[in-house]
């Protein structure tokens, strides 16, 4: 037991203590629920005012016997029933302190919308007289049920930078199919990733789902994979600072990660090429960092390139050769595509794959400089094909010619 | 068209000649088939850059059926091939048509005086009275007539021995893109890279030569327009040979006088 639970625990014996030593004084909760146990209790404006007893048994707060008036605290001392109607908000940080101070601090206790502020309490989330353990799989917090809680607001009613649809792409993710279809409550939901009570907006440096943060978070369940990014020249120049680098996010989305076996999937066989030339084939970013571009369009006039664009999946995309998480230079000899592991490489896909296979280039950016042989060969055809399709031109349009010609003559 | 030689007495102009038999024509429609499917299964990855091809492979094995489809009609073409060259060695008929086919200093001639005389520049010259006494003393330069063909003119022998050098090429680097394992065992990647481009572009050179060359010459030619149907019905008419062929013709003529003559 960590200090903090302990320090609950205590504070939890010190307010039963009070109930207790006040249960002379104050009201019970069967006082209470003689009126609010009516199904038909209403306010004056018509909000059920009903409290189900059996509800609030089974809830964290009724199997610990906390009392009413222990979070409707300003009823503690009134004696005169009906109470007033206006009562003061619960309080929950009397409690649960250090909570309380993380959501104050966060995007949902902050007016961060100066025209239309939406704050979010304690009870949007847990509930009010229902509130069960976070791990009790009727719980509202309970991690298979997290994205119906947060998505009570976020699918429609608050409007984030990157769009509504943005947030609803997590119910296509594989995160979320893992959650629900496979029922397995440690896959990622919304607090896995964004935190609970200190939930701050993206772009917020303190966020766990900033640049500075991100490795972190999705390394803590993707740990072998967190391990090989910032073993790759990625994860080198990320923990360098380097802005432009790309982390999780950039290659894989963010709401809507697909399993790579999935043909929606960002970096699915046929599609990662895309992903990867973002960068790759960005003459500034390779002038900048002095990485070699027009990948892509070298890739694409490959048979690889050709047939991957076509939709097949068999042949080598740019993971393949390159690797993906640990992605390294190729004067690195871990690196698949280090001269000497080329023939290992290749051999993946073509058995018995010898030296032969690294005598030549593969990214082709001009094959004047890099591929005289090609170069040549293709010259040799265009002159070829540019002469011989001359010469029939020319022939059909001096035998069309005569035909005219002879037609005038004759008529 | 000229009307050619006068017609001699032993070939009448509507009698039937057999230009392509049975097997000539299967070989061809063959051909047709096998080359046109290469050429849909094969095009779109030389000319991969354009946006139609990609409509072609829509659905998720498609790009892996054309493989198969490929290397089928490779095999099929080269079965016919080797079929041709069994029929061209083993029957008199196909030795014939090869030595006819072979071609001869005289095709250069014919292709240039065909040219000049389609143009009839020299003719005009001389019709204003210009060079009238080098014209005079050398008439060849006038190309007044077409040159006479024996039974494959230029084009049908370029056409010929395109496609056997075509074949040549695109079997050789095909064999080794279908077998790349193998290839670069014996062959460096810059060899095979050469391997590629060489089947791709031989591929456009056959594509086009066929687009232009030959159906201009079978099909949209006004001669022959909508369609000569030797590559159906495999006959030719006297009158056709005669105003064609008139080297055949002749030589046919030839051998029936000399038969008449012998049986006297």
């Amino acid at each position: 037991m960590n200090v903090r639970a302990l320090s609950r625990s205590a504070l939890l014996a010190v307010v039963l203590g009070l109930g207790a030593a006040s249960a002379g004084l104050a009201s019970s909760n069967d006082d209470c629920l003689t009126c609010h146990g009516d199904k038909d209790l209403k306010s004056g404006a018509g909000a059920s005012m009903f409290v189900d007893a059996e509800k609030f048994a089974a809830s964290i707060h009724g199997q610990a016997e906390i009392a009413c008036v222990d979070c409707h605290a300003d009823l503690a001392k009134v004696k005169d029933f009906p109470h007033a109607e206006k009562l003061k908000p619960v309080d929950c940080s009397a409690c649960h302190d250090q909570e309380a101070a993380q959501l104050r601090a966060s995007v949902h206790l902050q007016p961060h919308r100066a025209e239309n502020p939406i704050v979010v309490t304690c009870a949007d989330c847990h509930g009010t007289h229902d509130i069960r353990k976070k791990d009790d799989s009727e719980s509202s917090v309970f991690s298979i049920n997290i994205p119906d809680t947060c998505n009570k607001c976020h699918l429609e009613r608050v409007k984030i930078r990157n769009g509504s649809g943005f947030v609803q792409q997590y119910l296509q993710s594989a995160h979320f199919k893992a959650l629900r279809k496979a029922g397995l409550s440690m896959s990622a939901n919304c607090v896995t990733c964004h935190g609970g009570h200190d939930v701050k907006a993206a772009r917020d440096p303190q966020s766990r789902v900033s640049r500075k943060s991100i490795i972190e978070t999705c390394g803590r369940c993707h740990v072998g994979i967190k391990k090989d990014y910032l073993e790759g020249v990625h994860g080198k120049d990320y923990l360098k600072g380097i802005k432009d680098v790309p982390v999780c996010t950039d290659c894989h989305s963010e709401h809507g990660i697909l399993s790579p076996t999935d043909p929606g999937s960002v970096v699915y066989a046929t599609r990662v090429a895309d992903v990867c030339s973002r960068c790759h084939d960005d003459e500034r970013l390779g002038r900048q960092y002095g990485f070699l571009t027009s990948r892509l369009k070298t890739y694409a006039a490959s048979y690889h390139g050709t047939a991957s664009k076509f939709g097949e999946t068999r042949v080598a995309n740019c993971a393949s050769c390159h690797g993906f998480h640990d992605i390294r230079t190729s004067s690195d000899p871990k690196s698949p595509i280090y001269a000497a592991n080329l023939a290992a490489t290749c051999g993946k896909c073509h058995p018995g794959a010898g030296v032969n296979f690294a005598k030549g280039k593969i990214h082709v950016v001009s094959a004047k400089t890099e591929s005289q042989g090609s170069h040549v060969a293709k010259l040799i055809y265009i002159v070829i094909i540019g002469g011989l399709i001359s010469v029939f031109l020319l022939f059909i349009a001096s035998d069309l010619f005569y035909r005219i010609r002879t037609r005038w003559t004759k008529a | 068209m000229d009307e050619g030689l006068i017609p001699s007495p032993l070939i009448r102009d509507d009698e039937v000649f057999l230009r392509m038999n049975f097997a000539e024509r299967l070989q061809h429609i063959l051909l047709i088939v096998t080359f046109t499917t290469l050429i849909l299964t094969g095009l779109p990855l030389v000319l991969y850059e354009m946006k139609i091809f990609k409509a072609l492979f829509a659905f998720e094995k498609a790009f892996y059926i054309r493989g198969i489809v490929h290397r089928v009609a490779a095999v099929l073409m080269i079965a016919n091939i080797l079929w041709h060259i069994a029929y061209t060695i083993f029957t008199p008929r196909g030795r014939s048509n090869f030595r006819e086919l072979m071609p001869g200093w005289k095709d250069a001639k014919d292709a240039f005086q065909v040219f000049w005389h389609n143009i009839g520049l020299t003719g005009f010259l001389y019709k204003r009275g210009l060079f009238k006494a080098f014209f005079e003393k050398h008439p060849y330069w006038l190309f007044k007539n077409e040159p006479e063909f024996g039974r494959y003119n230029f084009i049908e022998k370029f056409e010929y021995i395109g496609v056997a050098w075509g074949s040549l090429v695109m079997i050789a680097s095909g064999f080794f893109m279908w077998n790349v394992e193998l290839s670069l065992r014996l062959f460096p990647l810059w060899v095979h890279d050469i391997f590629i481009i060489i089947h791709g572009y031989e591929a456009i050179l056959a594509f086009l030569t066929i687009i232009i060359w030959h159906m201009y010459n079978v099909h949209l030619n006004p001669e022959v327009f909508p369609m000569s149907k030797v590559w159906l019905n495999g006959k030719i008419t006297g009158h056709e040979l005669r105003t064609l062929h008139p080297l055949e013709y002749k030589k046919i003529a030839a051998e029936r006088a000399a038969r008449a003559a012998a049986r006297k």
